[in-house]
């Protein structure tokens, strides 16, 4: 199988899981110390206690002898290895009394400390276990003017207390374990969710690709639309050409057949008078000029596409246009205005623009007296493919009202019309018809002659 | 008047050659656009045809060079497209007119001739001057209003100086415009022409329309005036 890039999900899932480990892990960790200080001040708070519970059991006689007398019978001290110690030193180090506990351990409980001093700390001893030991030293008055410095060290075992800590990482490890189960099967379910949409389109496009299906369905989320509006779009486009060009070269091929018949009929005939049938031909070879130069234009406009491509800036287009038809037509003394804001585009092919335009102001030009208008305005109210409004207005003697309505009707063809009137505006109607624009035809009110109005997408 | 024609296929660059000279015009031809361009820089030309799918260099590219080596005389595009993404950028590169193949040679005469007017300065297809009066469409001539019989070669000195009357106009360009390339340029052929032209249109020696400048060419001195 083709390895390409990791799909969304598995970006998103790992995207998603991996700072929910880092979270949960510093969580744990937190926890865990915070669990094991206070584990270690309850271990410290007991083993004072032990200490002053020894201070309670000792006492010195008037001659500064130490009895040690343990009040609980039960105590752990008096059992050997049981975890539990206490030891008493004198100021110099020197041991003067250890529980009975300590016999046959290597620990080593207490040690040289002034009075008032604390100390704690662990040992580990001979079978591995940890032992904790707090000392404190203390002076002893036992009679009047009488004092020893005394060190009480009192220790027990941590083994319980790792006991709890093992108990407690266990659980904790347990539920975070599943909480993160939980986090990420949520996760992976509000992904599915989310992601839905991505997978109905790639299993309509995947119908698309086999057949199956002509367009893309409605309803996707905002974020998907303009893709899929936009796919639809093109999809609509591709196919309008594709009809575009089976119907072109049909009516190619049906309309050239009338003209060769009359070639053929004007060569086999038994007509004497050479010029005449040569009239004819020329006539027909004119005819079928005509034709093919039709077709080819209306198989050529691109039409409708809004995908990948710029809005064509309607302002340079027009001057760019002016400058060659004022060089075209400058045996006339011609004034061409144009009357549009900078920035305006045309959302489509540019070729189209241009022909459309190029076709409308040119007639504007050979027809008006002196004078041409073109504005281009936006209306944000329109339809999408009707905003760009442009007039093209002249001062001409207008377009008669019966060729108005032959040139707007449907499905009338331009090779069918009547040669030779320089009205390329049923071509106009057509490439119009492509954007879902419209195409108006007037007399204007301002010069007097012909208004055009083509309505188109822009922004 | 001398056209350049600048043309890759055979058939249509031979229809304007018998085409043209026969409308009077000398002609001279090139295949591709690299051709056409020495034959536009170096030759004098009038008006130059040109086709915007050249070989080697395309027709708008050829239009530019021309221009920026500062040629100003008419030049028409062929366009085979007849789309106006193609007549737009050759009228911006430096085109005046376009005509669109299939084209009937009448058109592409009556723009020729309405680009020699414009670039002589005329607006009108009826040049006069003084009293005489010429219309490039009919090739008609008249002086004070009676008409004047003229052959082609004498018609189209004619036309050459009342295109560009008031402009000193030297013998060699007279006979290059008169012949193609290859031509003997020591005949006296062009004198013998302004003598019977001067004769015709002047035969009292009343109006002197030609005056000779010695050395350095002819002049049409009449002034210019709306027909």
């Amino acid at each position: 199988m083709m390895r390409g890039p990791p799909s969304v999900s598995r970006r998103l899932l790992i995207a998603v899981a991996l700072p929910l480990l880092l979270f949960f892990v510093l969580t744990a960790s937190a926890i865990d110390y915070v669990f094991r200080e206070q584990s270690t001040a309850a271990l410290r708070d007991r083993l004072e206690e032990q200490v002053v519970a020894l201070i309670t059991a000792v006492d010195l006689d008037f001659e500064g002898k130490l009895v040690v007398n343990l009040l609980d019978p039960e105590s752990r001290l008096d059992v050997p290895g049981s975890g539990q110690y206490a030891a008493l030193r004198d100021e110099s180090g020197r041991l003067l009394w250890s529980s009975p506990s300590l016999a046959g351990t290597d620990l080593v409980l207490g040690s040289k400390l002034p009075v008032g001093g604390v100390d704690f700390h662990y040992q580990i001893a001979r079978d591995g276990t940890t032992v904790a030991q707090l000392s404190r030293g203390l002076q002893w008055a036992y009679g009047s003017g009488l004092s020893k410095k005394l060190v009480f060290t009192a220790a027990d075992s941590t083994a319980p207390q790792m006991r709890e800590l093992l108990r407690f990482r266990q659980r904790m490890a347990g539920w975070f374990g599943a909480l993160d189960l939980v986090l990420l099967a949520t996760m992976a379910w509000m992904m599915r969710r989310a992601l839905a949409p991505v997978r109905r389109l790639e299993q309509e496009i995947a119908a698309l690709e086999s057949g199956g299906a002509s367009q893309l369905g409605q309803g996707y989320p905002r974020e998907l639309a303009g893709v899929t509006t936009g796919l639809n779009a093109l999809l609509e486009s591709e196919r309008n050409r594709i009809v575009r060009y089976r119907d072109t070269l049909g009516n190619l091929a049906h309309s050239l057949k009338t003209p060769l018949a009359v070639i053929r009929a004007s060569l086999g005939s038994a007509e004497t008078d050479a010029r005449r049938s040569e009239a004819a031909i020329q006539l027909e070879i004119d005819r079928i000029a005509q034709i093919v130069e039709h077709q080819l234009k209306r198989a050529a406009a691109g039409g409708g596409a809004t995908l990948g491509q710029a809005p064509v800036p309607v302002l340079a287009l027009l001057s760019d246009l002016r400058a060659a038809l004022m060089k075209v037509h400058a045996g006339k003394d011609l004034h061409v205005e144009i009357d549009a804001p900078p920035g305006l585009g045309f959302l489509g092919d540019s070729g189209d623009i241009l022909e459309l335009l190029g076709n409308v102001v040119d007639n504007a030009c050979k027809w008006c007296r002196a004078r041409v208008l073109v504005s281009a305005r936006l209306d944000p109210d329109r339809a999408l493919p009707r905003r760009l409004s442009i007039v093209v207005e002249d001062d001409g003697p207008g377009i008669p009202q019966e060729l108005r309505a032959r040139v707007i009707e449907r499905g009338v063809r331009a090779d069918e019309q009547v040669p030779g009137h320089g009205l390329g505006l049923a071509m106009v109607h057509e490439t119009v018809g492509i954007y879902g624009g419209q195409f108006f035809i007037d007399a204007s009110a301002t010069l007097g002659g012909a208004r055009l109005e083509l309505r188109l997408p822009g922004r | 008047m001398r056209v350049l024609v600048v043309e890759d296929e055979a058939a249509i660059r031979e229809v304007l050659k018998t085409d043209l000279s026969a409308a009077g015009y000398s002609v001279d031809l090139a295949t591709d656009g690299e051709e056409g361009l020495y034959a536009a820089i170096e030759y004098p030309i009038d008006v130059a045809i040109i086709d915007l799918g050249l070989p080697k260099l395309s027709g708008f590219e050829l239009i530019r060079r021309l221009r920026a080596r500062g040629k100003t005389y008419g030049v028409l595009i062929l366009t085979a497209r007849d789309r106006w993404q193609d007549k737009v950028e050759g009228l911006s590169a430096g085109a005046d007119d376009y005509v669109a193949k299939p084209f009937h040679f009448a058109e592409v005469q009556a723009r020729l001739s309405a680009l020699l007017r414009r670039t002589g300065g005329w607006a009108s297809p009826k040049l006069a001057c003084g009293p005489v009066e010429l219309d490039t469409r009919t090739q008609e001539v008249s002086v004070s209003g009676a008409a004047v019989e003229l052959t082609s070669f004498e018609y189209r000195i004619l036309e050459h100086l009342m295109l560009r009357a008031g402009e000193v106009i030297s013998k060699s360009d007279l006979t290059e415009r008169l012949y193609e390339q290859d031509f003997d340029r020591d005949s006296n052929v062009v004198e013998v022409l302004i003598g019977r032209l001067r004769r015709k249109l002047d035969p009292q020696e009343h109006i002197k329309p030609i005056e000779t400048l010695r050395g350095r060419g002819y002049r049409l001195s009449l002034p210019r005036r709306p027909a």
